[in-house]
């Protein structure tokens, strides 16, 4: 066996401390502004082409058939989210009628820089505690997510986001809040 | 009228209370969180009347195959080699281990991992390991294969299964909404297709509250929805009801449809279509009744009985985008008292190019998924039923949900005198009359009659 032809144990991680300091800041950043209710602020950190997806998981059988990608919960682009949060400012969305109290726990970073300059892929873990209305319980919404970044002048703007659930059935009702 | 089961007979009492109250056009409201009205409703329900279990086109090659559900039972939906749809149950008739671990997938055999029977996909059983030392002899393939649906049959793709051998073929069964459904996804040769695979969320409601809207619950969406005419995703929600029309089939079934060439503009017809859609129908099989319907007042949402419904509307996905039509059909699968898992497929057209469908889908999604910006709104108003019914005061207050809205109002709810299409049809959303037909066959079906033709008193 040649050394091509190793599997590759360690993913193409970036060695940037500076790319993955800045793609950690950037997830903590807006994991907050949602937790705080701060969506405008947000909604700022959004990069104009946006595509935010969720495909539909089953169980299946190979694990890599889990995923179907021409099939999805939310397709996404910037006007989508735009009209979502414009709904929750009417503050007749009764779903986010009060705004679910929410912890997003947001791990396992991980920066890989590809063959654009201006765009790197981060990869990362999250668990979303959601406490809605007046539910009398909460519910846990795990994910993980594939985003691009684009680096600009003024900071990272979240150019893609998969986000893939670890549940094949939610178990938490609906999908009013972003993960 | 068939044998009363034990779970049927613990509910006996609450049984006697909905018939009492129906008389008034009231809903107890215990029967929205019962552990002994929810056995009653597997038991007298699921077991007895055609389900719907998977669309065709789930499984188009041979060797396909979705893991589904008949109340609580799970069932496995093939395409066996010889292009036959099976429903077999999901237990080895050996020990009961799920032989089916996946939710879809495509295989000739499934074999149980506890001692490896296997069985073909069309159900028989063709493996038992050490098969002369353990059994000397082969097992009957079919006598010892996984129990399958005694009656399976389809209409326009959709595969339904019944666990009664006996009482009504589908046909029969779906009478008035099988020749809706033949109109909703039968209108172009090819008919409709599954955008994708169903989409699984849990809501804490119980399956009828969902179904009962489904059968034309307008009266809540100009509250309900109303953020979305605020956001201009919609348009006129006020008139809902209004422009509303009722159709009540036998068995329980029932529609609600918008007469949208008076609402909207008299070239509105067959729901907004655009012509690039429109020019692949074929609209030469309908009668006189269903292209009237089709044109003027089609349907919008939909209850089969007991838990299929479906909603098709034309929306932008964005304020000002693209409008198109989509079409959900939708399953709520009974998980527990007050608990359901609601599964939702998107349809497309089987013409539709790539970028058609894509669209249609995506504004599904919008509308009408787990994020979707009307759906995710009735997820949490249908959690209130379940609670109340739970509460110990509003038991002791013998609290019963209202549905007398048709008692004094002074909207002409009348059967339509012109109706020539079957079923009866009313010419107004207000009255509550689709849900109360939902539930007097509900109550039918829970004394145990199953048979063709229950309409239910008025």
């Amino acid at each position: 066996m040649t050394t091509t032809d190793t599997p590759r144990i360690v993913p193409p991680v970036s060695a940037n401390p500076e790319l993955q300091a800045l793609a950690t800041q950037f997830l903590a950043l807006e994991a907050r502004l949602l937790d705080e209710g701060r969506e405008e602020e947000w909604y700022g950190l959004l990069d104009d082409e946006l595509l935010y997806t969720v495909p539909i998981r089953q169980a299946a059988e190979p694990r890599s058939k889990e995923i179907d990608r021409n099939a999805f919960r939310v397709r996404d682009t910037k006007a989508h989210v735009r009209t979502r949060l414009d709904r929750l400012n009417t503050d007749h969305a009764y779903s986010e009628v009060p705004p679910s109290r929410t912890l997003r726990i947001v791990g396992s970073v991980e920066v890989e820089e590809i063959d654009r300059p201006d765009v790197i892929k981060v990869s990362s873990a999250l668990l979303v505690y959601r406490q809605r209305g007046i539910d009398p319980h909460f519910d846990l919404i795990p994910c993980r997510r594939y985003d691009q970044l684009r680096l600009t002048p003024s900071g990272p703007r979240l150019l893609s986001r998969e986000i893939v659930l670890t549940e094949t059935a939610l178990a938490t009702p609906n999908l009013g809040v972003f993960l | 009228m068939t044998a009363i089961s034990p779970e049927t007979a613990d509910a006996a009492a609450i049984l006697d209370r909905v018939e009492a109250s129906l008389k008034n056009d009231l809903v107890p409201v215990e029967i929205f969180n019962d552990e002994a009205v929810f056995r009653a409703e597997i038991e007298q329900i699921f077991t007895k009347c055609w389900v719907f279990v998977a669309h065709e086109s789930e499984i188009p090659k041979a060797g396909d195959f979705v893991q589904r559900r008949i109340g609580l039972d799970p069932v496995i939906v093939t395409r066996d080699g010889k292009g036959g749809i099976n429903v077999l149950s999901n237990y080895c008739r050996h020990r009961g281990t799920q032989v089916c671990q996946t939710d879809a997938g495509n295989s000739r055999f499934f074999k149980c991992p506890y001692h490896g029977w296997t069985y073909s996909n069309n159900g028989d059983l063709v493996g038992t390991p050490h098969m002369h030392d353990a059994y000397g002899e082969r097992l009957d393939p079919k006598a010892w294969g996984l129990i399958r649906a005694p009656r399976v049959a389809t209409r326009q793709g959709f595969v339904f299964a019944s666990l009664d051998p006996d009482g009504p073929s589908l046909d029969e069964y779906l009478g008035g909404a099988g020749w809706m459904l033949d109109l909703i996804v039968g209108l172009a040769p090819g008919g409709m297709r599954v955008a994708g695979p169903p989409e699984r969320y849990r809501l804490h409601a119980d399956w009828k509250t969902a179904a009962e809207n489904f059968t034309g619950d307008g009266y809540h969406v100009d509250t309900l929805h109303w953020s979305t005419e605020e956001v201009a995703v919609s348009q006129g929600l006020q008139m809902t009801c209004e422009i509303a029309r009722i159709y009540e089939f036998e068995n329980g079934h029932a529609f609600a449809g918008h007469a949208w060439t008076k609402a909207v503009h008299p070239g509105y017809v067959l729901w907004g279509y655009a012509p690039e859609i429109t020019q692949h129908f074929n609209l030469s099989g309908l009668d006189e009744a269903q292209l009237h319907v089709v044109n003027h007042e089609p349907p919008t949402v939909g209850t089969i009985f007991p838990n299929l419904s479906f909603i098709r509307l034309n929306t932008p996905s964005v304020p000002g985008g693209p409008m198109s039509v989509i079409t959900s059909f939708r399953q709520w699968q009974p998980i527990g008292p007050g608990e359901i898992e609601l599964w939702n497929w998107q349809f497309v057209w089987d013409f539709m190019s790539e970028d058609e469908a894509r669209d249609s889908y995506v504004n599904g999604q919008f509308t009408f998924g787990s994020a979707g910006i009307f759906e995710q709104d009735d997820t949490v108003a249908w959690e209130g039923a379940p609670r109340a019914a739970q509460s110990p005061w509003m038991r002791k207050a013998g609290m019963e949900f209202h549905f007398q809205q048709g008692n004094n109002s002074q909207v002409d709810q009348s059967h339509d005198p012109s109706w020539t299409g079957p079923g009866r049809k009313r010419n107004t959303g207000y009255g509550e009359h689709a849900q109360l037909h939902f539930y007097r066959h509900w109550l039918n079906v829970m004394r145990g009659n199953t048979g063709a033709g229950t309409e239910g008193a008025e």
